[in-house]
């Protein structure tokens, strides 16, 4: 049920610190090229891993981006999200002092929250005992830090939600900032995803035989699983008739979103309840089938991935599946960034007009069934006017967000 | 800009028709009664958690036998922070009036706060890496509870709760960030209802945690413990005949970020607290009880104390400190002190009182969240 009184809420600033570079248009022009951003690992020694590429940011350098924090204070995700949530701001070209003052939070989404200063604690557990853990390590710790590190940063006094519901956290927090700034709660809200690279989650995506050698190919008959990686990335939200009062770039409109839970395993998910998770997106965006012009799938890379997106899709619509890709084929799986990555890509495509690609497909597995189109390769001129962005997590958490062309 | 609202509207109250509780005070909210003194707790047995734990004051859940609540299959590689929120929902489902149908359970959330998940599950994963003969030689089975979701997807699995399944990490305001969003999540229409509570492990990294960082005063413990709450609209707990416990009025959160001046953090406390109760519909003199929850804390319980000063004039006769009894409870300190003003109604039934449950965390984050109880008459 759609509140008429509610405000109609566009996106009109985006934020990336990615593999692919630093900044959303920068971001974009490496994903619509079908680039890599995958390299091996430096962030932690990957020495003894049979698996040792994954898509990192090696060139971040939070003091060039960030005004206000010290990054000594901070964890690595906070800063990606406190950076991407800056970049974003300046991508809006509005006063941020307007900004600050005006009824502002964030909501970001994440993984593994502050994964790499846990493992810098965890290897002075190891090396010594807890007795020598550094007690400025153990302030970064809490995941809260992410969102309430790009409040500090941008001067924000609103709220700060960091939503942890894994790797469909970023459309968890797409979902909820829709909703402070649609119902008057909130005047703009900053969304986004971020999470770092940590041996930790390569050694259990290893174990889980779900990680690819050196190429993540989504969608195709010679795929091998995923690729780890991190980023943060971000949105900033605002109501329509302010953002046209003042003459914004408006990349996109949120229409809706829906979430919900498979409630049957910890890691396997259910084509059957992502196929009600995309009905309920589609009853809460007002929006058919038929409109949906493309999907931006979570696309892991793994055969168990793709089978059950796939078939999710076809119970909802049919023989006429939309244009599916997957940008984690060009930067791997940025966990609790991943979902605010591709809303970030569906906003482009829809303000810019083209479909974004799955890069390093040669031959769409032909087990999918007919009709699916990939969009191999790099991307393709198009005018897509309603999108939908798949966000799936361990837990059975999904989440999917319906992105509009602004009108 | 005339465009920029932000309107300070009244919300639309919430019911709590059901609650599990869990802490070192023992389970149920009856052990949660002001009556009752610490004494009269059972005492934990620690050796069972760690034999590595810090030379400070801790409190454990005495006597948690998940087994009892969840039955014996699946729970063996259950972390203690899944094991404390499941027993804590198993305890809320299994004691309501009129239990959820199974046309209910499809529209029925979980919102769990939590600030890390289970750092120990999380550390003693990432330690496998470094010890093991190879660093990949980790057990697959553990992976998903070093996920800070894990809790609330078994919450699900476990009671086919397929709603919104969400984890929210607000560090000490955890569990008043999950109220506010489960509050959304059923005011949009995305569930019926809703589990929404918070939960802290006791563990030796974070005992360590708190005794390295010297945030706690001397005397204060640290805790652990779990509560969760069933949240419905008026009119659907009425359908169901399921009385309310409570009223759940405004929730509002707040975060201007690290560093913020102590004199600035109290005033944004204040702020808060005036806009909740403006939501609320409820006056400054109206309040009469106030659960508050940095007790032990040290600088915050001033700061706390300061900002409800700022907002009510003085604090009311019924101030509650649930933390001298409980301990630092962290990510589940707002679940347990909402806990203690239901445990409080419990024993005075009839008693009209609308009430604050407040929080501060060292990142700069407030919040407070405005409580009825159940004698009350329902707005309408």
């Amino acid at each position: 049920m759609r509140d008429t009184t509610a405000r109609r809420v566009v996106v009109t600033g985006l934020g990336a610190v990615s593999s692919l570079g630093i900044g959303a248009h920068t971001f974009a022009a490496g994903i619509r090229e079908g680039r890599s951003g995958v390299s091996p690992i430096r962030g932690f020694d990957a020495s003894g891993f049979p698996r040792t590429m994954a898509g990192e940011v090696h060139d971040f350098e939070p003091r060039s981006i960030l005004r206000r924090l010290d990054p000594e204070q901070w964890g690595r995700s906070g800063l990606f999200a406190a950076s991407a949530a800056r970049l974003a701001l300046e991508d809006a070209d509005i006063d941020p002092a307007l900004v600050s003052r005006a009824h502002t939070g964030s909501a970001i989404g994440t993984t593994s929250g502050e994964s790499a200063v846990i493992e810098q604690l965890t290897e002075q557990w190891v090396k010594d005992s807890f007795k020598r853990l550094d007690p400025a390590a153990i302030r970064k710790v809490p995941a809260s830090q992410i969102a309430t590190a790009v409040n500090a940063e941008l001067g924000l006094s609103g709220e700060a939600q960091t939503i942890a519901t894994a790797c469909s956290a970023s459309n968890y927090a797409l979902g909820y900032a829709y909703d402070m700034v649609r119902s008057g709660e909130a005047d703009f809200m900053f969304s986004g995803g971020a999470d770092s690279i940590n041996r930790w989650a390569h050694a259990g995506f290893y174990r889980l035989g779900a990680l690819a050698e050196s190429v993540c190919r989504p969608f195709d008959a010679h795929r091998s699983g995923i690729l780890t990686a991190e980023g943060g990335v971000a949105l900033l939200l605002e109501p329509l008739d302010h953002a046209v009062a003042r003459g914004a770039r408006i990349y996109a409109e949120v229409l809706g979103y829906g979430v919900n839970c498979d409630a049957q395993h910890p890691v396997s998910p259910d084509p059957s309840s992502i196929a009600e998770c995309i009905r309920a997106a589609h009853r809460n965006a007002n929006v058919e089938p038929d409109q949906i012009d493309y999907i931006c799938a979570h696309g892991t890379g793994t055969p168990t991935n793709d089978a059950t997106e796939v078939k999710a899709v076809r119970e909802v619509f049919g023989d006429r599946l939309p244009p599916i890709s997957s940008i984690k084929s060009a930067i791997g799986h940025t966990m609790g960034a991943a979902s605010g990555f591709g809303a970030l890509m569906c906003c482009l495509a829809l303000y810019e007009g083209f479909l974004p690609p799955t890069a390093n497909v040669t031959e769409t597995d032909p087990a999918l069934g007919p009709g699916v189109d990939p969009v191999p390769g790099t991307a393709r001129p198009a005018a897509p006017r309603i999108v939908q962005n798949h966000g799936f997590a361990f837990g059975g958490n999904n989440a999917i967000t319906i992105l509009g062309r602004a009108a | 800009m005339s465009t920029l609202t932000a309107p300070v509207t009244t919300v639309t109250p919430l019911l709590i028709t059901g609650t599990g509780v869990l802490s070192s005070a023992g389970q149920g909210l009856g052990t949660l009664q002001p009556s009752l003194s610490s004494g009269d707790a059972p005492r934990a047995d620690l050796s069972q958690i760690s034999d590595d734990l810090p030379p400070i004051a801790l409190q454990a859940v005495a006597d948690l036998n998940a087994e009892e609540y969840l039955g014996g299959k699946g729970i063996r590689h259950l972390d203690r922070t899944t094991k404390l929120a499941l027993v804590a929902c198993a305890r809320a489902l299994a004691g309501l009036p009129v239990p959820l149908t199974d046309h209910d359970k499809p529209r029925t959330g979980v919102v769990i706060g939590t600030s890390t998940g289970s750092i120990r599950s999380s550390s003693e994963f990432s330690r496998d890496t470094l010890v093991q003969e190879k660093p990949y030689l980790v057990r697959a089975n553990l992976f998903p509870n070093s996920v800070m979701n894990c809790c609330a997807g078994q919450i699900a699995i476990r009671s086919k709760l397929r709603g919104v399944n969400a984890t929210i990490a607000g560090g000490r305001l955890s569990s008043l960030n999950a109220i506010r969003y489960a509050r959304n999540a059923i005011a949009g229409g995305h569930v019926d209802r809703a589990l929404v509570g918070g939960v802290e492990e006791l563990c030796p990294q974070s005992a360590w945690g708190w005794h390295l960082s010297k945030a706690l005063s001397g005397e204060a413990a640290v805790g652990e413990g779990c509560a969760v709450f069933m949240v419905e609209r008026p009119e659907d707990a009425a359908a169901a005949g399921r009385p309310a416990l409570a009223q759940v009025l405004a929730c509002e959160v707040s975060s201007a970020g690290a560093g913020v001046h102590h004199v600035s953090l109290a005033a944004a406390l204040t702020q808060c607290v005036e806009r909740a109760l403006r939501r609320s519909e409820v006056s400054a003199d109206q309040v009469s009880a106030v659960s508050l929850g940095c007790s032990g804390h040290v600088g915050l319980e001033r700061i706390e104390e300061r900002g409800v000063r700022g907002a009510l004039g003085a604090l009311p006769d019924r101030t509650l400190r649930i933390t001298q009894r409980l301990g630092e409870t962290f990510s589940a300190s707002g679940s347990l002190q909402l806990a203690a003003l239901l445990a409080a109604w419990q024993e005075e039934p009839g008693k009209d009182e609308v009430a604050l449950v407040t929080s501060v965390g060292t990142e700069g984050n407030v919040g407070c969240l405005v409580v009825r109880s159940p004698s009350a008459p329902l707005s309408d």
